[in-house]
């Protein structure tokens, strides 16, 4: 039995604007997720976190185009089935999405029960509506959803519920792969809690296998993610266990954010990404050189020649910066605090 | 237009209660006025059917409520048109006896015989009672079923309005029920196929829709009518054929109708296009489409989704153009000077012939009135969004 789930390696992947432009949205994104393991995504707005949970679906309709690279879902190459093959036994079975909208995720004038029947009956479950009504409930309640849920309309439930109906639809046939696109971003904190937990405990009960979380509060991840991967301007810039990441950042684009973090979370809840001064580059023509050079405190001219590749230390973390990591280290150790 | 979602939405707790009262009170009036043996038979039925309804309704908890509270609303709102359509005609400047008397009066040069016949004709008509008299008047009469007789036809209002309405329906009905499903599959069409359709068809329908009603009107009349010579350009048959029952004149009908079914047409499939097309390419790119799609939900189910969300709305626009039918067709009347209600109300007015003025607006806004009301039910039936609001509303 395999133990890795997914594989992508090198994926590229960009939208096509109404003025013909190309928007390079993820740039050369690899990685594994492993059987058990979260996956955290956090990076700032407009960095190209949901493009790429959208493109680690395989499906891809304009203005979305899939550029090239590859994605190996429990070993097979999604990217190289015909659609039908790939919508019938793999979305929403083996890999799951749930939008960064969640509260707008179900049509408003279907009941949740018919709409479960549609899901399941795509999917060669060999169930008949009654076992698939069963399923339904069975997820709901796992979920500390009331079976009503399903003879509601969307519009009938909280925000909360609606959100846990998402996360309770997108797991109803334990995927392989969950990705959740700021699933809670819309919520009050408690209710934040509520959802990671049981994101916790379905991964934990075997309801999902492994997981990808997005986020732009970085907080939120420390307490879900194994491994945390710093995206900036459509690439990985830094990739490394949560741990890793969160107390001993080695990229400065990374570091900068911790850095903005380390404070604990009370009172700091909702401490925003882009206090970093500047603007990433364009995504539709995005300059030579590190992409970060231009807002790095540490840049050199250097960095503006050539392009930066991922570095992998022996521990397997990896990082996008053309200066070692000790050099990094006493870099950071020589500046004054900054909340000091 | 969307006068309905007004009514649906009163401001304040007391306000509402208010109005609740009002309405209780005018409804008991109704039911006096029924029960006291003057009332005509269609008052009777209306009111018939209005009880059951409201009686029928509490055997079913939201949907019930949400039905009692349209249909207050809406006897309210009758009772409030019925006082505009007799207060209305009476502002217009200028009196309709002088108006009936112009001829009559230019040969009288004694001034005092011609105040005596002015004064005569006042009194005849009942303009002398107090505005307030004449107005329960009105309304009692009203309630017999009686409309009163035309000032300067001298017809009877009812006859009036019964041969002038299927003129106005004939035009009406089928470009709206035509214009409105043609309208709604290009819109849908451009929507959903992009490219040329959407290219060709988007540009024309927002052309159609945008151009005042009238001047497009005419445009076809000067066009079709007058340069090309394909159709007659003026009033509902050939005035020169005697006989009615002749193959001939049935020809002629339809060559009349022609020129305005087809404007009128054109212009309800301009409108319904573009509403359908922005309603479907929002529905579109909402994100219960992409939760959908990467559900593995296939294309064709998740278009199905779309396209009912999106006719939803348009559902509403069908009926209420229905319910706008008669006073929706009177510029086409004006601009083809074809013989309907439209016609007659614009001539009424010129005439001051308040009976006549107001039979006709009643008639529009009966119609207004059944056909909201039929929306809102329709509507709180089929889409849950609305009666989910309502439950949370009341
Ligand atoms: N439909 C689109 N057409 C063209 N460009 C797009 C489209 N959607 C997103 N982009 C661009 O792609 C880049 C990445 O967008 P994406 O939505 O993936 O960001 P994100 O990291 O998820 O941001 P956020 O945290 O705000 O959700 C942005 O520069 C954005 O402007
Ligand atoms: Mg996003």
């Amino acid at each position: 039995m395999s133990d890795t789930m997914l594989m992508v390696n090198d994926l590229k992947t960009y939208y096509r604007t109404r003025l013909k432009e190309n928007v390079y949205a993820v740039d050369g994104v690899s990685f594994g997720l492993e059987r058990g393991k979260v996956l955290g995504i956090a990076g700032e707005s407009g960095c190209g976190k949901s493009t790429l949970s959208l493109s680690l679906m395989g499906f891809y309709f304009p203005p979305l185009h899939f550029g090239s690279g590859s994605i190996l879902l429990n070993g097979n190459d999604i990217m190289k089935l015909p659609y039908e093959t790939l919508r019938k036994d793999y979305l929403g079975k083996q890999i799951a999405y749930i939008p960064q909208a969640a509260m707008n995720a179900l049509n408003p004038t279907r009941r949740i029960r018919r709409y479960v029947v549609d899901v399941l009956t795509e999917h060669d479950t060999g169930l008949d509506e009654k076992a698939m009504l069963n399923l339904a409930r069975e997820k709901l309640s796992f979920l500390n959803l009331p079976d009503r849920v399903l003879d509601a309309y969307p519009g009938e439930l909280s925000g909360g519920m609606k959100q846990r109906t998402v996360i309770a639809l997108s797991t109803l046939l334990n995927p392989s792969v969950l990705i959740a696109d700021e699933p809670s971003s819309a919520l009050d904190v408690s209710s934040q809690k509520v959802v990671m937990e049981m994101l916790r405990k379905m991964l934990r009960e075997s309801q999902v296998q492994s997981m990808i979380f997005i986020t732009h509060e970085l907080p939120l991840l420390r307490h879900v993610a194994d491994h945390i991967a710093v995206m900036y301007a459509g690439e990985f810039v830094e990739w490394g266990t949560a741990e890793q990441v969160i107390f001993d950042p080695i990229h400065p684009y990374s570091h900068a954010l911790m850095g903005s973090i380390i404070v604990p979370e009370e009172g700091m809840k909702s401490h925003s990404l882009s206090c970093i001064p500047g603007a990433p580059p364009n995504l539709k023509n995005v300059p030579k050189g590190c992409r970060f050079a231009e807002r790095c405190t540490y840049i050199t001219p250097e960095c503006r020649a050539e392009n930066q590749v991922m570095t992998t230390l022996p521990d397997g973390r990896q990082y996008r910066c053309r200066f070692s990591q000790e050099a990094l280290r006493d870099m950071y150790a020589k500046e004054v605090p900054a909340n000091a | 237009m969307k006068a309905n979602f007004a009514l649906a939405a009163p401001g304040a707790q007391g306000k509402k209660a208010a109005a609740y009262i009002l309405t209780a009170l005018l409804v008991g009036v109704l039911i006096v006025i029924a029960l006291s043996g003057h009332a005509s038979l269609g008052w009777r039925l209306a009111l018939a059917i209005l009880v059951a309804a409201v009686v029928a309704s509490y055997a079913m908890p939201t949907f019930g409520k949400y039905l009692r509270k349209r249909i207050y609303w809406y006897t309210g709102t009758f009772f409030v048109a019925l006082a505009l359509n007799f207060l209305l005609p009476r502002l217009i400047p200028g009196n309709p006896v002088d108006i009936i008397l112009q001829d009559v009066l230019a040969g009288i040069t004694d001034s005092s015989a011609a105040t005596a016949l002015k004064n005569q004709y006042i009194a005849q008509l009942g303009l002398d009672k107090s505005i307030l008299e004449q107005f329960f008047r009105y309304t009692g009469n009203l309630f017999k079923g009686e409309l009163g007789m035309s000032l300067y036809l001298a017809q009877p209002v009812a006859k009036i309005l019964a041969s002038k309405i299927p003129w106005s329906v004939a035009i009406m009905l089928p470009s709206i029920l035509v214009g409105w499903l043609a309208g709604n599959l290009l819109g849908a069409y451009a929507a959903y196929k992009k490219g040329i359709y959407e290219k060709v068809i988007f540009p024309v329908s927002l052309f159609l829709s945008s151009i005042p009603s009238f001047i497009f009107s005419m445009l076809m009349l000067l066009w079709l009518g007058v340069s090309w010579g394909w159709f007659p350009v003026l009033g509902g048959f050939d005035a020169q054929i005697i006989s009615k029952q002749s193959g001939v004149y049935y020809m002629s009908l339809l060559s009349h109708w022609a020129l305005p079914f087809i404007s009128q047409t054109l212009i309800v499939i301009g409108g319904q296009a573009i509403g359908m097309r922005s309603m479907a390419l929002y529905e579109l790119n909402v994100d219960y489409v992409l939760f959908a799609k990467l559900q593995g939900i296939r294309d064709r189910k998740v278009t199905r989704y779309v396209f009912r969300n999106a006719m939803l709305p348009q559902v509403s626009g069908l009926a209420l153009s229905l319910g706008g039918m008669v006073a929706g067709s009177t510029l086409i009347e004006i601009v083809f000077s074809y013989p309907g209600l439209g016609q007659q109300l614009m001539m009424a007015i010129r005439n001051v012939d308040y009976p006549l003025i107001s039979g006709c607006t009643l008639v529009i806004s009966i119609t207004m009135l059944v056909a909201n009301l039929l929306i809102d039910i329709i509507y709180g039936l089929i889409d849950p969004r609305v009666r989910t609001a309502q439950a949370e509303e009341g």
